[in-house]
């Protein structure tokens, strides 16, 4: 087990070392730099000159990674080439409201989405099971920005004006200051992602009810609630964990569409913000922390799987 | 529909406009969706209607959404960059002058007066009011226009404003007394107090510092937030008293044009610019809203540069602008929310040249200029991006409709950052935006071989020396007809097809009053919130 965890980190940490090689090799192919993304339509050469020496952007490329690199070990994240700002003081603010919008919609969703899985694969093929499946299909199908718009519309402009429409964050605040705001965009989250988690969770509860030792277990005269909760669920929630995790991961990165439909100030419209900015410091430290929940979650999701299982739980000694 | 009767249609309004320009102040109304709808089109555009003026009370405090905005957002009185800076800038500081919202003759601003001395263009005196004060109390002083001018002009760190500015003899500026300034030009120039009035040219402190913003402004500095938001609060002391109305002005970046949109229809937000052509409609109809339209003299042009093949043929430059069905590209692009355009710039100009023939789709004319440069077939490759709004679709609109004279145009969709990439100014065929100007500060920026912006390339000979003869002539009238001379030039040889004005769309809660259109093109009046307040 420990030798496992520890394999694993290590090829974690490598992971992210080669994605932050991969993704400022992208930032350097991008046509234009930080210099012309910041003077926009008055990029003349003059200016374009004045500011690429200002912002240190005509180092070699070997330097600036190298640079950049030193500083990262040392924790030191670097300076925004757009704002002159610490990169840290930048994104921590962006950092916080995103994991909080994930943490609501996560503490939501998954209970939910369980939950409703196991639900329905109890109530196979009776009008409650197709109901949900078909509405569960239906919702899984929309765009996120469709579902966020269509909150909006009902709850926030036209119809009834119950949350605000926009999730404005005053500077120096955060998310929870005022809780309002991470309703609606938490409520898409969580209707985006529950109808992925549920279908997978009702197709492996489906197979698990009809396995032999869960006929056994009711021949045996367990009680129906014994029988789901205690013998077929941890079955049957190992791949909704693997699911979950890689839900939960897209969501931590950032979900853009659903950033730029309620202006909230997350970490993935300020990515956008800084890859046409060429902001490279930036890009590079968030899609380090983009990539580090990734591989933490997976790490985490593969914990979960042998704790629940066995067979695994035993298999290193 | 053909083109003609549709032409006529769209030509009518803007000759009653003109005539009736006067009277709009006062509050006119005219009906261009009246005209527009006997031709059978579904959409009728928003009309010009000025805003009732009310009776206005002071105090409250007032949300702007604003365009676009990011992490490189800026507060520095000569950096403004987008949208919101512009916002935050008209707010904030002042330059010497200004066109008002009305384009007519210049507005004196923190300026008494900007005269040339001894009949030439060459050297001219600013006098500036007496008891002007910075938001820190500081007095308002010639030493102050020096440091501003010398910070624009900067040649180790050059603003937004030293392409407009750059000829000003920087040494030799002389300080006559407190108040009173003498600038000399290194060459004549007439038109220099449009140049130093321009907005991003502003008059700041001796020892300015950007992270102390100080300015003259209605508003001052209280807090700014790059990306999110910035707060602003009423300068006491303004010189156009009782300006500003409200206590508190807050200005939100949003990123995404439905978020802007939703947070005014949400309550989040007092009022928005730049309204997306597609809800002008829905948001007429409601009752909490105003939607408010300004015809302006902005501009998106396609550019061919002149140097280069094809286009160093003047006989395929003019076939591509006989290519254009230009009422159709309005009423696909704009929503009908703009104006014909002659393939020339500054229309409010008193010199601009109204005399020449409107040019037209001329499909068998574009045709047999093509064949006769040799260009049968042509292809050539259009560069596009989220520039500004609506190109992109103009882009897509030209290449239809260039197809139809057997061009075949290939579009290019790059980001901006691309775009104004180390190929900017150098695109064979491209599109760029300009906002309203006069006539020669517009040829200082984008048409001589000088210009910062010359993406055409655009090196007349001829033209060159019409303009050095207009700068010296402060002869308004003499001035004007030298001018007719240019724009022929460039109206027969040019390199820019420019098929309309564009319009102005904002919106704002009818809980405020104040807002004026603007022919500047910038949007809700000009930025201007010390016009605005809560009615009372």
């Amino acid at each position: 087990m420990s030798k496992f965890l520890i394999r694993r980190i290590i090829f974690g940490i490598l992971t992210l070392f080669l994605v932050s090689i991969v993704v400022f090799a992208a930032t350097q192919a991008l046509p234009g730099n930080a210099a012309r993304a910041i003077l926009g339509r008055s990029a003349t050469p003059e200016r374009v000159a004045a500011l690429t020496a200002q912002l240190h952007l005509n180092q070699s490329v070997a330097s600036q990674y190298g640079h950049w690199l030193g500083g990262v070990l040392s924790g030191n994240l670097g300076i925004s080439a757009a704002t002159q700002q610490s990169v840290a003081h930048l994104i921590a603010g962006r950092l916080a409201n995103s994991a909080f919008l994930v943490l609501v919609a996560a503490i939501v969703a998954l209970p939910l989405s369980i939950g409703l899985g196991v639900w329905m694969a109890v109530k196979r093929d009776r009008p409650a099971d197709h109901v949900l499946s078909m509405t569960t299909l239906v919702l899984a199908a929309l765009p996120e920005f469709v579902i966020g718009i269509v909150l909006v519309v009902l709850l926030a402009t036209n119809v009834a004006h119950v949350f605000p429409a926009v999730s404005l964050v005053p500077p120096g605040e955060h998310a929870w200051d005022e809780p309002s705001v991470v309703v609606l965009p938490a409520a898409t989250l969580v209707i985006a992602v529950t109808p992925y988690i549920s279908r997978i969770m009702r197709a492996s509860m489906v197979e698990v009810l009809e396995s032999d030792y869960v006929t056994m277990a009711r021949l045996k005269g367990l009680s129906n609630r014994v029988v789901i909760w205690r013998h077929a669920v941890p079955n049957a929630i190992v791949p909704a964990i693997q699911v979950s995790a890689l839900q939960l991961a897209y969501m931590a990165g950032g979900v853009v569409v659903i950033e730029f439909v309620f202006s909230y100030p997350g970490m993935g419209a300020q990515l956008v913000d800084s890859v046409a900015n060429r902001d490279v410091p930036v890009v590079q430290a968030l899609t380090i922390i983009i990539a580090a929940v990734y591989v933490i979650l997976n790490l985490l999701a593969d914990l979960a799987t042998i704790l629940v299982t066995p067979r695994l739980r035993t298999a290193g000694r | 529909m053909s083109e003609d009767s549709f032409r006529e249609q769209l030509e009518q309004p803007l000759t009653r406009r003109q005539v009736l320009h006067g009277a709009l102040v006062g509050g006119a109304t005219i009906s261009a969706g009246g005209l527009l709808s006997a031709c059978g089109g579904s959409i009728s555009p928003a009309v010009l209607v000025p805003p009732p003026i009310e009776p206005i009370k002071a105090g409250g405090s007032v949300r702007i959404g604003a365009t676009g905005g990011g992490s490189k957002d800026v507060i520095d009185a000569h950096l403004p960059a987008v949208d919101p800076d512009i916002m935050r800038n008209w707010n904030l500081y002042e330059s010497l002058a200004t066109r008002p919202a009305n384009f007519g003759p210049l507005q004196m601003l923190l300026a008494e007066s900007i005269e040339p001395e001894k009949g030439s263009a060459k050297t001219w005196t600013v006098k500036l009011k007496p008891g002007l004060e910075f938001h820190n109390g500081k007095s308002v002083t010639a030493d102050d226009v020096i440091f501003s001018i010398n910070r624009i002009i900067d040649p180790k760190n050059p603003k937004v404003g030293a392409t407009s500015i750059g000829y000003i003899d920087t040494a030799k500026m002389k300080k006559l007394d407190n108040l009173t300034i003498r600038i000399p030009l290194k060459f004549p120039n007439a038109t220099f107090p449009d140049d130093i009035g321009q907005y991003f040219n502003a008059i700041v402190p001796v020892g300015y510092d950007p992270n102390k913003p100080v300015g003259t402004g209605a508003f001052m500095y209280e807090s700014f937030t790059p990306g999110q938001q910035s707060v602003f609060k009423r300068f006491p002391n303004y010189w156009e008293h009782p300006k500003p109305y409200v206590d508190q002005l807050t200005i939100i970046d949003f990123t995404d044009d439905t978020a802007r949109v939703n947070a005014l229809l949400g309550g989040e937000v007092d009022a928005i610019d730049n309204l997306p052509t597609g809800v002008i409609a829905e948001l007429q109809g409601n009752k909490a809203l105003r939607v408010l339209v300004s015809e302006t003299g902005e501009w998106q042009p396609f550019t061919m540069r002149v140097d280069k093949s094809p286009f160093n043929d003047v006989r395929v430059r003019q076939a591509f602008r006989l290519m254009v069905n230009r009422p159709q590209m309005i009423e696909q692009v704009l929503l009908r929310q703009g104006r014909l355009a002659n393939d020339m710039y500054s229309p409010y100009d008193p010199a601009y040249a109204a005399s020449l023939p409107q040019r037209h789709q001329d499909l068998e004319q574009a045709k047999s200029l093509l064949k006769a440069a040799g260009h049968e077939g042509l292809a050539v490759e259009l560069v596009t991006g989220p520039i500004f709004q609506g190109v992109q679709a103009a882009a897509q609109v030209f290449a239809q409709q260039a197809s139809a004279a057997g061009v075949k145009v290939a579009i290019r969709q790059v980001d901006t950052t691309t775009f104004y990439g180390p190929n900017y100014l150098g695109w064979t065929f491209a599109q760029d935006f300009w906002a309203t100007r006069q006539y020669l500060p517009q040829v200082a920026q984008g048409s001589l071989p000088s210009s910062p912006f010359n993406e055409t390339h655009w090196a007349d000979p001829t033209f060159i020396k019409l303009i050095q003869q207009a700068r010296a002539q402060l002869d308004e009238s003499k001035r004007n007809e030298i001018l007719l001379h240019a724009q022929t030039i460039e109206y027969e040889r040019g390199g820019y097809i420019i098929p309309y004005f564009s319009d102005q769309v904002d919106a704002y809660s009818t809980k405020l009053t104040g807002f004026e259109p603007a022919k500047s093109g910038f949007p809700l009046g000009n930025y201007w919130f010390k016009n605005v307040g809560y009615k009372a």
